[in-house]
């Protein structure tokens, strides 16, 4: 095996999952200026659900849908539930709500599915393909096409449908969105789902190829979030970010150690928060 | 009158002595990365003390077991020590993992006697510490031996980034260069979700042999990738893997050959002893209709401290006294997945003999067959 090889194909694997969860959390950031420290819980629902009811018997099919839609309707609770009520709280505030609710989901998680480790059989089965002195699984491959695929259509909605605009609208000015029309509450609830969304399909294509477990959450959360402040909290960037930062953990690891990896991961994130930082001070427009 | 009250509270107080229970302290992760090595070991001690209290307990006093759950962290195992000694507890019960347990340990000058089953803690003859199974010094031999009677030459290996995998690691450079074994060692983060580098690095040589030293839950990454990679070789896995969550967890990735190093207790035909064999049975039944579920390796591990701390409070007149608790252990071989033989030159109370590579086949382990 070629360990270069196949450290970019393990980067592009787990680059995609960061790509998907930081979309998610960039959609919810750009309707409510809030970082849902919570979004990484509809990755350990959706993965959880789909395990325990795949063990159970029930057909996969039947446990991934019901994976996705447990997902993305914990998603949509936070927004009707947490966030909608206490709208005039201040955003640090709701950032921590939505910390406590990781730690409730995380307790919730533990009492429902217990502490093992969980996993379901592969969607896409067959031998694995050999590129360039690298290993991908066939599950892999298509986990990088339905995943890129997905971020990207999100992009694409955004940019370019009515609920796209509606969507930068309510970001934007949530008032003047309100009196052009469009309904804002429905709109947020709408960017919670397909954060959810996201979150849940990440868990179907990943958990597969590895296990997931009910303290799942927060670790994705983290890595979305330096995904997407590495995109600087813009959508088209969250692939790139995604992608760069799965592809900087991969190559770490091979070169430098698995005990070099946390310190070069957050001293990148370091140096990008300063940087945008610079950017705020001296009146440029990114903001994380 | 008068003579009527003092004779009834001194019956009382008496009665209320005989029946204060003999508080048995147990520290073990049932939350975390190792949730399941805690859980397991924890019931198979709380089994005992109901069992032991059903019976009318020892010396008329039931057990009293206070968990505490240091989530495989150092500094909630020093937390969970220093309440415990508070709470006069008489013996300590650690279920947890290297890092965790080998933080508590500087706590225990003064006693109490602490026992744990890690093959990674190696406590020094004057300490109060005990240790019931063989070391990974021992296991580490083991797999040496087995590789080299099935006349293979290397062995790909893949610790964690943690304390125990220090230990593992460390054990290796020891032992399979010493025996001819060339072997190719990566490392892994205890959180990582992916294996696929770290095989990579070290598999690519067709080594006849995987030895995952990764314990807990997440080891299941590496036989996910393992299983994605296509690899065919066989198997190893930890000392803390050999249990049925485990198991239940790869079952889709399930190697051609998965094998572990591992106590000879859990492989009924690997038992000599009559009597170990009587009291495994015993437990196995009676913690099957306690629990509901079949006991493992990890259920053996938690009935070592059971059975270490059942002789204590049976022979030792006073087990609040830690010295008086080391003098009978280290004089006094315990009868338990094989015979626990502590002395003044060593707190490990098991060898290589109790032992052996293992292999799972047709939903049970057995003695391993050669490599091919």
């Amino acid at each position: 095996m070629n360990p270069l090889s196949q450290a970019i194909i393990s980067g592009l694997i787990s680059g995609t999952i960061y790509a998907l969860i930081a979309t998610g959390l960039i959609i919810a950031f750009q309707t409510t200026r809030i970082v849902n420290l919570a979004h990484g819980e509809t990755y350990a629902i959706a993965g959880l659900v789909t395990a325990a009811l795949a063990h159970a018997g029930t057909p996969l099919i039947v446990a991934l849908l019901a994976g996705i839609v447990a997902a993305t309707i914990f998603s949509m609770l936070i927004e009707i539930v947490l966030l909608r009520p206490r709208a005039d709280w201040p955003v640090s505030s709701l950032i921590l709500v939505s910390l406590a609710v990781a730690f409730l989901s995380r307790g919730a998680l533990q009492l429902a599915f217990g502490t093992d480790a969980a996993s379901f059989k592969r969607l896409f089965v067959g031998a694995p393909l050999r590129i360039g002195g690298g290993v991908i699984p066939l599950q892999g491959l298509w986990l990088i096409g339905i995943g890129l695929s997905a971020a990207f259509a999100v992009t694409q909605l955004l940019a370019h449908t009515r609920i796209g605009r509606q969507l930068q609208a309510t970001a934007e000015n949530p008032d003047a969105a309100q009196l052009l029309g469009v309904n804002v509450h429905l709109t947020r609830t709408f960017a919670f789902a397909l954060a959810g969304l996201l979150g849940g399909l990440s868990a179907l294509l990943l958990v597969p190829l590895v296990s997931v477990d009910y303290q799942a959450g927060l670790g994705m959360t983290l890595r979305g979030f330096i995904a997407a402040s590495l995109a600087g909290m813009s959508p088209v960037g969250a692939i790139l970010g995604g992608l760069g930062l799965g592809l900087a953990e991969a190559l770490v690891t091979t070169f430098l150690g698995a005990l070099a990896q946390d310190p070069v991961i957050f001293a990148v994130l370091i140096a990008v928060a300063l940087w945008q930082s610079r950017h705020i001070r001296f009146g440029g427009s990114l903001r994380a | 009158m008068i003579r009527a009250a003092v004779l009834l509270g001194l019956l009382l107080s008496s009665s209320a002595f005989a029946a204060e229970p003999w508080k048995i302290g147990i520290i073990a992760p049932t939350t975390g990365p190792v949730s399941t090595v805690g859980t397991r070991q924890l019931s198979a001690v709380l089994w005992w003390a109901q069992d032991v209290n059903a019976k009318g307990g020892i010396h008329g006093r039931n057990i009293d077991i206070i968990h505490c759950n240091d989530e495989a962290s150092p500094e909630k195992s020093v937390a969970c020590t220093r309440d415990l000694i508070d709470r006069g507890v008489v013996l300590l019960l650690n279920a947890s993992i290297t890092g965790p347990i080998l933080a508590a340990i500087p706590l225990l000058q003064n006693g109490p006697v602490m026992v744990t089953p890690s093959p990674n803690v190696m406590p020094q003859a004057a300490s109060y510490v005990f240790q019931t199974s063989p070391s990974d010094l021992e296991m580490t031999k083991t797999i040496a031996a087995y590789v080299k009677a099935s006349g293979a030459k290397e062995i790909a290996m893949i610790a964690a980034t943690d304390a125990s995998g220090e230990v593992g690691a460390a054990n290796a450079a020891a032992v399979f260069p010493k025996e001819g074994i060339a072997y190719k060692l990566a490392r892994i983060d205890l959180r990582s979700s992916d294996a696929s580098i770290q095989l990579a690095n070290v598999a690519e040589s067709d080594a006849p042999l995987i030895y995952s030293n990764y314990s807990g839950g997440g080891a299941a990454t590496v036989v996910k990738s393992y299983a994605n990679f296509g690899l065919q070789q066989p198997f190893l896995v930890s000392y803390a893997n050999i249990s049925d969550s485990f198991i239940n967890l790869i079952k889709d990735d399930m190697p051609k050959r998965l094998l572990s190093v591992g106590l000879k207790a859990v492989a009924a035909d690997l038992v000599d002893d009559p009597a170990e064999r009587a009291h495994l049975e015993y437990f196995a039944k009676s913690y099957q209709a306690w629990k509901h579920e079949p006991i493992d390796h990890l259920s053996i591990l938690g009935l070592t401290m059971a059975d270490f701390a059942a002789a204590v409070l049976e022979n030792v007149a006073d087990p609040s006294k830690s010295a008086d608790v080391r003098g009978y252990v280290e004089t006094h071989p315990i009868p338990s997945a094989g015979m626990l033989r502590f002395s003044a030159a060593t707190h490990i109370g098991l060898s290589a003999e109790s032992i052996a590579v293992l292999e799972y086949k047709r939903d049970h382990w057995a003695k391993a067959g050669p490599l091919k």
